[in-house]
This record gives structure tokens, C-alpha cells and sequence, in this order.
């Protein structure tokens, strides 16, 4: 399945998702750009798309699929763990 | 491969390759013989108290951290309270206490690396940060 979304997936009790969501929030209304946010732990079909690209995000992830995730439909690339910021987002979300 | 193993002496059981040379429980040498799972159980009884609340959970997190000299649990315990509900929801709802953090590839032999306290010590995430991927534990001098 590819598109150009831009995914984040993450888990309703992952401490780094629940605090990266400001930053989100913030990335969201100084770009103007949406973020399609996808549960992965209470939403099967979430986690089998989450799973469908393990290939590309779990390298990111250090191994296994984790989040926060964050998965470019556009470019195919993977961004992974707790110590996202605005630079990092920008440079995943503009490719 | 790994296999059941029984004290004679005392009836401690063991999960592994291989048994060891000297009962942790009786301290008996060489005691141990090749066991089954119905044995097991029996010897276990059905009465085990189960880890399927936040206080057992929680306690069994203290005690991997009072004993490791290597790691502790995280000072934040709002986090720690956040992971403790995921990992009981997990528990609920994919029958094991998995990480919040990860997720479950469906592979069972896989899939029992991300329990948690999983074998954080060897992933990358732990070398370069010096915590277990979703933070509940930490290298001791840290944070």
C-alpha cells in the first residue's frame, strides 16, 4: 500500500508517543502539513499496516518494530524512538 | 533446545538447555532429572498467584531493579504508571505482558523477546541511550 501519507504510528501507552504529541501538534500548525496518526495497539488493521512496512521501520527502530514511527509513504522513509524534534520531523516529512 | 528439569531433592523446576550443577533452592548437586510439563505443573500447583495487576507488576519491576546492579527502574513513575497499564492491557488483550512500545509481529519465538523486562541490555537503543527502548528502565548513574 503506498500513497502520500504521512503516518505516524503509535501506541496509546508508550510514554515517548504521548509526549512527542505536542511536537506534532506543533509541527502541524507551523507547516500547514496533517499527519495521519495510526494506533498500532488497539487498532489491528493499524498494527498489519504498521507490520506490512516492518522492512523499512523496524531498521529504524533499532531492530523490531516500535514507536513513535514515523513512515513516509512518499519517500519510503522511517523515522523511530523518542528523541524526535521539529529538525528531524521536517527533514522526514519534506523528504 | 530447551526442556523441563526437576529437582529430585526438592522438586525446583527449571526451563533450559541445561540444568544447573547446583539446586538454587536446596543446594543439592547434580540433582536435577529430565521433566515434563504435566509434572511441572503438578509440582507448581494451579495456585501461583498470577502477575495480572498493576502491585504485581509493579513489584516485579522493583525487584529486577533492587537486584540489578547493571540497571534501575526510571524515576518517573508517571511514566512508569503509564507502562504498567499498557503492559496489563497487553496482557488482557494479546495474552502476554508485552512492551507498550513495541509491537508484536505474531511470530511466537520472536514475539517472547518483547515481554517485558524483555532483553533490553543487548538492543542498540539501550548501548547509545542508556535506557530500555520505552524508558522504564535505566543504566544506574543515569538520568
Amino acid at each position: 500500500m503506498s500513497g502520500n501519507r504521512l503516518i505516524w504510528f503509535h501506541g496509546r501507552e508508550c510514554p515517548h508517543c504521548r509526549k512527542l504529541a505536542p511536537l506534532v501538534d506543533q509541527f502541524e500548525a507551523e507547516t500547514g502539513i496533517r499527519l495521519e496518526r495510526l494506533e498500532v495497539w488497539h487498532n489491528d488493521e493499524n498494527a498489519k499496516l504498521m507490520r506490512s512496512l516492518a522492512a523499512v521501520i523496524a531498521p529504524a527502530c533499532g531492530g523490531d518494530l516500535g514507536v513513535p514511527a514515523f513512515y513516509n509513504e512518499a519517500t519510503g522513509k522511517a523515522i523511530c524512538g523518542g528523541r524526535i524534534d521539529m529538525p528531524k520531523l521536517l527533514a522526514w516529512a519534506k523528504g | 533446545m530447551k526442556r523441563l528439569w526437576r529437582c529430585h531433592v526438592c522438586n525446583d523446576v527449571h526451563w533450559g538447555n541445561a540444568p544447573p550443577e547446583v539446586c538454587p533452592t536446596c543446594g543439592a548437586t547434580n540433582s536435577f532429572v529430565p521433566s515434563d510439563l504435566g509434572e511441572a505443573l503438578e509440582i507448581i500447583g494451579r495456585d501461583h498467584p498470577a502477575l495480572d495487576d498493576r502491585e504485581g507488576v509493579l513489584a516485579a519491576w522493583q525487584w529486577f531493579s533492587d537486584q540489578s546492579p547493571t540497571v534501575r527502574l526510571t524515576a518517573k513513575a508517571d511514566e512508569m504508571e503509564l507502562l504498567c497499564k499498557g503492559v496489563l492491557e497487553n496482557l488482557r488483550t494479546k495474552g502476554q505482558r508485552y512492551c507498550p512500545c513495541r509491537l508484536p509481529t505474531g511470530d511466537r519465538e520472536k514475539d517472547e523477546g518483547l515481554i517485558c523486562p524483555c532483553n533490553f541490555l543487548r538492543q542498540p537503543t539501550f548501548k547509545e541511550t542508556g535506557e530500555c527502548w520505552c524508558g522504564l528502565f535505566v543504566r544506574r548513574g543515569a538520568q
